[in-house]
């Protein structure tokens, strides 16, 4: 972060420096989901550790689906640290339909319900560019199944749970999903169809009283810092372009928009996607 | 390979409409009732699909010349069914949904190698996804990733003039017959301008996409639904 006070420091950045990202238990969505259970897909890191983290501080029970428990129980460590309910890891694949059938019923084996899904996973070459002339059915696999048949996997797998409970499904779209990103063709269809997926299935389950939303993420996450890697202009270059001038943090920025769809707070609330990108994509 | 560049000032388009919907066969001959020369790629259900474009392409140039306007229309026929998502079994999962989303992903490639620089690519797809339709949640999942993948193109093709846009049909106009019965289409009002063929509306706006009116458009939405949608 630039010191602007330090004259040695050049001219002033022409963005507001980052503000300290509040801590879970600061985020004022405490009780939003007391006695709730919820379940995050790829919760390991980035985004889902953030809406992880955030739906425990609202006081939910947490189900951490993750490809590799030692990830997960990092997490519920960080959980139990600020004092939020016992967190669950879950060995849940989302391209395994028996890991996704797994994690959805033995969360609610041992919590008797399951108020919430939220499918963030997508998959691991989400931000490596795709030539979209040449690029083969393989590598579309890799983005599809990840995060468009997983969509419709956790679907299937907690329709009956989230009926019972009244509850909500929240799908991690993105912004890209809906402008579309030149470089990341593969992940902008995938993510623009996760979005008609949830249009759709907001209409289907309204009878059944759950709700479908998407949210559509501005995040700083593992993914990104690889781009900043490649690319180090890339970072001042995309913040310029934020109006409140800061990349997201996950758990406070991100995590508490998810955790209001996830509440009752939204129960008049189905069928959207909600862009949470600090005021960057504004024509959406 | 060496292409032609495509000049619609004094080129009469030679268009390649692929797809085996209502909408592909109701565009082919809405287009050749207007004096348009006009060839049909069938997806089919070809093993290797790369080469079987790449064939058809041919073909089509071999008999008409090299097209300079494609226009994608095709959803899988196994996306006209309407039912509960939590009673697909995952085949028809992908049969209803993802296989249209990987033809349309090797149609876009082929249309980038055959045409021409300053070419044209409209997509043609049912508005469902616009709204979202119970029942059809794998048409809706596809057509919305279709869309985007349509911008996509259009985002890295500009450098080479190559126009990429989107029409919307209501979707009884784009399935025809095969429309399914149990697809109940969120009403949004009366059109606007009335009862209008709806093919006949995204010829039209085909062919003003092909011609020099549309050179400076990409990426866009249009619908042809006589105003009934209205968005944004």
């Amino acid at each position: 972060m630039t010191d602007q006070t330090d004259p040695e420091a050049g001219p002033p950045s022409p963005v507001a420096p980052s503000p300290v990202a509040p801590s879970p238990t600061e985020l004022g969505i405490g009780g939003l989901l007391a006695g709730r259970v919820v379940l995050v897909t790829g919760a390991a890191a980035g985004v889902g550790r953030g809406v992880a983290l955030a739906a425990a501080a609202a006081g939910a029970t947490v189900g951490i689906g993750v490809r590799r428990p030692e990830g997960g129980h990092a997490i519920a460590a960080e959980i139990e640290a600020f004092g939020g309910p016992p967190a669950m890891v879950l060995r849940g694949d989302v391209t395994d339909p028996a890991q996704v059938v797994g994690s959805v019923e033995t969360l609610v084996a041992a919590h008797g319900r399951l108020d919430a899904v939220v499918h963030n996973a997508t998959s691991n070459r989400s931000s490596e560019p795709v030539d979209l002339e040449t690029a083969d059915l393989d590598l579309w696999h890799e983005h599809a199944d990840v995060a468009l048949t997983a969509s419709y996997r956790l679907a299937v797998a907690a329709h009956h749970h989230l009926k019972a409970s009244g509850g909500s499904y929240v799908i991690m779209v993105s912004p890209a999903g809906i402008d579309a990103s030149g470089p990341l063709g593969f992940y902008s269809a995938v993510k623009a169809g996760q979005r008609g997926f949830v249009k759709a299935l907001a209409r289907e389950w309204g009878p059944d009283s759950i709700r479908v939303n998407g949210v559509a993420p501005l995040a700083v996450t593992p993914a990104l810092e690889n781009r900043f890697t490649v690319d180090p202009s890339m970072r001042e270059r995309l913040r310029a372009l934020i109006p409140l001038g800061w990349f997201g943090d996950p758990a406070a920025d991100i995590g508490p928009p998810t955790v209001f769809l996830c509440s009752d707070a939204a129960r008049y609330v189905t069928g959207q996607t909600l862009v949470v990108s600090g005021g960057r994509f504004t024509a959406l | 390979m060496t292409s032609p560049t495509h000049n619609p000032t004094i080129t009469p388009p030679i268009a390649v409409v692929a797809g085996t919907t209502a909408a592909a066969t109701g565009l082919i001959t809405r287009l050749a009732d207007r004096g348009h020369t006009v060839g049909h790629v069938d997806p089919g259900t070809a093993v290797d699909p790369r080469a079987s474009f790449d064939a058809a392409f041919d073909v089509v140039a071999e008999q008409i010349g090299v097209p300079e306007v494609v226009v994608l229309a095709h959803l899988d026929p196994a996306a006209a069914t309407a039912g509960p998502l939590i009673e697909l079994d995952p085949e028809t999962w992908d049969a209803a949904g993802e296989r249209s989303i990987r033809v349309a992903l090797q149609l876009l490639q082929a249309a980038h190698r055959h045409l021409p620089d300053g070419g044209r690519v409209v997509v043609v797809l049912p508005s469902v996804a616009t709204i979202g339709v119970p029942g059809l949640v794998p048409m809706c999942t596809a057509v919305e990733a279709i869309r985007v993948m349509a911008k996509v193109a259009a985002r890295r093709w500009g450098g080479r003039g190559i126009t990429v846009n989107v029409v919307l049909v209501p979707l009884d106009a784009f399935l025809g017959e095969a429309t399914p019965a149990g697809a109940a289409v969120p009403s949004l009002g009366l059109a606007s301008l009335g009862e209008r063929d709806a093919l006949d509306d995204a010829a039209g706006l085909v062919l003003m996409l092909a011609g020099p009116d549309g050179t400076a458009l990409t990426g866009a939405t249009l619908g042809a639904d006589a105003g009934t949608v209205m968005v944004p």
